[in-house]
């Protein structure tokens, strides 16, 4: 990490040493490429909002959910991390929903509790299997904070887009996940084969439930849903290759849960509820673009990764290049939901499908940014 | 001393698990906030600790201010939790002391107890308060975890977990309502 930018709290008293007082906040370049795509994706959804949604409440919770983000970014330690996640999701549950309190809490404070305890394992001097169980313990608690197999969040598709799991899965979760696999990388070098093995393993899985789970769910709103798990199963296989085409094809598939498929869910929910499927050429672009078709990011992302995956171990390629063809009939399906849009709502389409297909042909910019 | 802190965690951690009252809950997480301050305050960490003490003190006042005063200790059918309690408690103690080396193992025992019994009570239970107070009692264990550090964390972990114990308990628990 680069240190950008440093904080130093004013003095409070003559309990504190300087060297406690002295908050170091700094930024990697990852970190700052995601934040600023969530800002777009937020600026993107919010302008372009449908007519009959409220844009100062999105506006209100994606302000608040960027902050979060920034937050953790910027965090000095694990410890921090965890702690901020844990503040999200106290205050995320407070937010009023469909589910009760439990249901909403439960998910990202058993993630919080996942993560400490492989933090805890991490610190302590033992067996070597310790580093084992904590690789185990921090990719338990980030699929469990994200709300991936094998901890899926409980989902109401009825439930206001902030107080539901889509807010972890598609706004929060990017930022979360970079920043615990990073980090735990540096604590655990000794179990940096484990890590990378369970994060491939885990996504293989949830590609393969992710796709299948869209394809055949009954409900609209859970076939995107699913959708962004298949999405995260693409990116957990990215971070378990330990080479600079995984690290960016997760970066590039991030890119595309922010700017692609979170700001077409949002635009899709009203023509979900009134159960609207059109088969335009608007529909079948924003399908194209779901299935990572070329040209647009999520070809570059999957062309990245099937590199990687071939110069680690070339039957995992195979086993990707398989999976990728069950992204194409549950996205036929997730554009079709989108029904048509009119006026505010195509023009957004029309710049999600601008960007998509920009990052697609010349990613270069993004990654650079991202110092990859 | 730290031996008894560790046990207090634990204890408090357990009474959370068993518990469904206010009461109880607060007395749980009293007991768990005062172990790891004392913990805290063993390994020289003063302010740290003084502000975890804090953070607990301000959640066993709001759980004990506000709606009805009973402890709820070990209700019918809590036979589950008592097993989870004391075998939750047994698999970090020997974990803790035997399967781990160096010092700290009281602290070790503690954030692993707290860890592991607060997981298991997000996953049983269906009340909020019971949920928040599992919440606060994850962050005080998390910001005294943080002593576990090599070149310690400093008190910034102290401090949010803190603010996140006080404040898990301010917060109106938002049942099922609005779309």
């Amino acid at each position: 990490m680069e240190p950008e930018l440093a904080v130093a709290l004013p003095a409070t008293g003559a309990l504190f040493t300087a060297d406690q007082l002295v908050l170091g906040l700094s930024i990697s370049p990852l970190s700052r490429a995601l934040l600023l795509a969530a800002a777009a994706s937020l600026a993107l959804v919010v302008t372009f909002a449908p007519l009959r949604a409220e844009r100062t409440v999105l506006l209100r919770w994606g302000l608040a959910g960027i902050a979060a983000m920034a937050a953790i970014a910027v965090a000095p330690s694990l410890d921090l991390v965890i702690l901020v996640t844990l503040a999200i999701a106290v205050l995320q549950a407070a937010v009023a929903g469909r589910r009760p309190l439990a249901a909403r809490l439960r998910a990202p404070a058993l993630a919080v509790a996942l993560l400490g305890a492989g933090l805890v394992f991490a610190r302590i001097d033992g067996a070597p299997i310790l580093a084992k169980l904590a690789a185990v313990g921090l990719v338990a608690g980030l699929a469990a904070a994200i709300g991936i197999l094998p901890y899926i969040h409980e989902f109401d598709p009825d439930e206001v887009t902030a107080a539901s799991p889509i807010a972890w899965i598609a706004f929060v979760g990017p930022i979360l996940a970079l920043e615990i696999v990073t980090r735990t990388r540096d604590l655990l070098p000794s179990a940096a084969a484990a890590l990378g093995a369970m994060l491939i393993g885990l996504g293989l899985l949830n590609i393969l439930w992710g796709s299948l789970a869209s394809w055949f769910s009954e409900k609209g709103a859970s076939a995107w849903h699913f959708s962004f798990m298949a999405d995260w199963g693409l990116v957990l296989c990215a971070f378990g290759v330990p080479l600079a085409d995984g690290q960016a094809a997760a970066l590039l598939v991030m890119y595309g849960i922010l700017l692609s498929r979170l700001p077409l869910y949002l635009w899709s929910r009203q023509s979900l509820r009134e159960r609207i499927q059109t088969d335009r050429p608007i529909n079948l672009l924003a399908a194209a673009m779901l299935a990572g078709s070329a040209p647009f990011a999520g070809f570059a992302a999957r062309v990245l990764l099937l590199r990687g995956a071939t110069q680690l171990y070339w039957p995992l390629a195979l086993v990707v290049a398989i999976g990728l063809l069950l992204w194409l009939p549950p996205s036929l399906r997730l554009g079709r939901s989108l029904g048509l849009p009119r006026g505010r709502q195509a023009l957004g389409t029309a710049i999600a499908l601008a960007l998509s297909v920009a990052i697609g042909l010349y990613p270069q910019p993004i990654l650079s940014l991202a110092g990859l | 001393m730290t031996a008894a802190a560790g046990f207090a965690a634990w204890a408090g951690a357990a009474v959370i698990v068993l518990a469904d009252g206010r009461r109880g809950l607060a007395a749980g997480i009293g007991f768990v906030a005062l172990g790891f301050t004392v913990l805290a305050w063993t390994d020289g960490l003063w302010p740290a600790g003084a502000i975890l003490l804090a953070g607990g003190a301000v959640s066993v006042f709001e759980l004990v201010r506000t709606g009805p005063r009973e402890w709820g200790l070990m209700p019918p059918g809590s036979t589950p939790r008592l097993i989870l309690a004391v075998v939750g408690g047994i698999l970090s103690l020997w974990v803790g002391a035997s399967v781990t080396t160096g010092p700290g193992a009281s602290l070790r025992f503690a954030s692993l107890a707290v860890l592991v019994l607060m997981a298991g009570r997000l996953l049983q239970s269906q009340s909020s308060v019971a949920v928040l107070t599992a919440a606060a009692a994850l962050a005080l264990a998390l910001a005294g975890a943080s002593g576990l550090a090599p070149n310690g964390s400093g008190w910034a972990p102290y401090l949010v977990g803190a603010v996140i114990a006080a404040g898990a308990l301010l917060l109106p628990a938002a049942e099922s309502r609005g779309t």
